[in-house]
């Protein structure tokens, strides 16, 4: 094993968001010099059952890059521990670990992008491709006092879904958030979007 | 991701993503199996085969020897079936999670059939050599998710 002579990574930390998980770290400085990183994880599997094991990450061991997409890794709905040590030729560092193990159920869910069309007198809409954990509950009515909202479910985005076959001249309005099952959680709605059957698509 | 309806207990699972990566490694492990004549999940202590109310308690014992004997004691220096094997492992304890709450909830009893069930399973187990059986407990985890599947 080297001597740890090069300081640790500091600073680790996950940034989540609609369940891409990004490990960030201050980088190791080494004027005129080149360092890898190497990642490793333990799920909470490892740390309960079989503490002594580390499991080298998919993408990042090593990287020359202060970060480290951990998605591939974080696979179950369970608390990972995260560390990351820094080499130099034979030179290698202690490793950090992260403070606080990660666990994907604490993903920021953004309200999903949506784009709303007519087909003739059809209402389509358009859910942004969000990968295939995510379900979509759109909610839609005709905007005029008293409406029904009407509510579907849409299992995949990046492609059009029909929502409604709508009376000539009616305006209708659409918004929708994302869901999760993997994790039990949704996002926030999105803003609701309208269209008139003959105009443009008004944003509120 | 997929309901399982163990009796009364009814669970969410990620069925689909863990045979897509059990697939990955299967013939890899399942090629380290030399004791072919003998199986660990026969089809007469199949989950599907027991009475609903007894599936979870079979299922979360059976969940139990994987977690508790088999994943830990295989090991590999490939990288990728240690990051497969991990990902199955975290499900596992997901489910096994679930299933405690429904056992909290007192919808998990362990009656005779089940509990019969699973002492075979363990005996056929532990009639194999501590290395044979956890390279075959592991190779036969395409049975164990079809059981799971298999589960109205």
């Amino acid at each position: 094993d080297g001597v740890a002579v090069l300081t640790a990574p500091q600073n680790l930390s996950v940034q989540s968001t609609n369940m891409k998980h990004l490990l960030t770290w201050s980088p190791v400085v080494v004027p005129g010099e080149i360092i890898d990183y190497f990642v490793e994880y333990q799920g909470e599997y490892e740390s309960l059952y079989m503490s002594h094991i580390w499991i080298p990450s998919s993408w990042c061991s090593p990287t020359e890059n202060p970060e480290c997409d951990i998605t591939d890794d974080i696979t179950a709905t369970v608390l990972y521990n995260l560390r990351v040590r820094a080499t130099l030729g034979s030179q290698t560092s202690a490793w950090s670990t992260l403070k606080h193990p990660f666990n994907r159920n604490s993903t920021i869910l953004t309200p999903p992008g949506l784009e709303v069309s007519k087909d003739g007198f059809h209402l389509v809409i358009k859910l942004e491709d969000l990968g295939p954990q995510f379900e979509f509950l759109v909610a839609y009515w005709r905007r005029e006092p008293g409406a029904k909202e009407h509510i579907k479910m849409v299992r995949n985005g990046g492609v059009p879904v029909l929502l409604e076959t709508a009376e000539p001249g009616a305006a209708y309005c659409v918004k929708a958030q994302t869901f999760v099952k993997a994790i039990g959680r949704h996002s926030a709605f999105s803003q609701a979007e309208c269209v008139k059957l003959q105009g443009e698509a008004l944003s509120l | 991701l997929k309901t399982l309806h163990l009796g009364s207990c009814v669970i969410t699972t990620n069925l689909q993503e863990m045979r897509n990566g059990f697939s990955e490694i299967r013939d890899h492990v399942q090629a380290e199996d030399e004791i072919i004549d003998v199986r660990i999940l026969r089809k007469m202590v199949s989950l599907q085969d027991t009475e609903p109310a007894g599936q979870c308690c079979l299922l979360r014992h059976v969940l139990r020897l994987y977690l508790d004997k088999v994943f830990k004691n295989y090991q590999t220096p490939d990288h990728h079936i240690l990051r497969k094997l991990s990902s199955l492992a975290n499900s596992f304890l997901t489910i096994k999670k679930d299933l405690r709450l429904c056992h909290d909830r007192m919808t998990c009893p362990c009656w005779e059939e089940a509990m019969e069930k699973y002492s075979r399973i363990l005996s056929h187990f532990e009639e194999l050599k501590p290395r044979e059986a956890v390279v075959k407990a592991l190779g036969e985890l395409d049975i164990l998710l079809r059981w799971m599947e298999e589960t109205e």
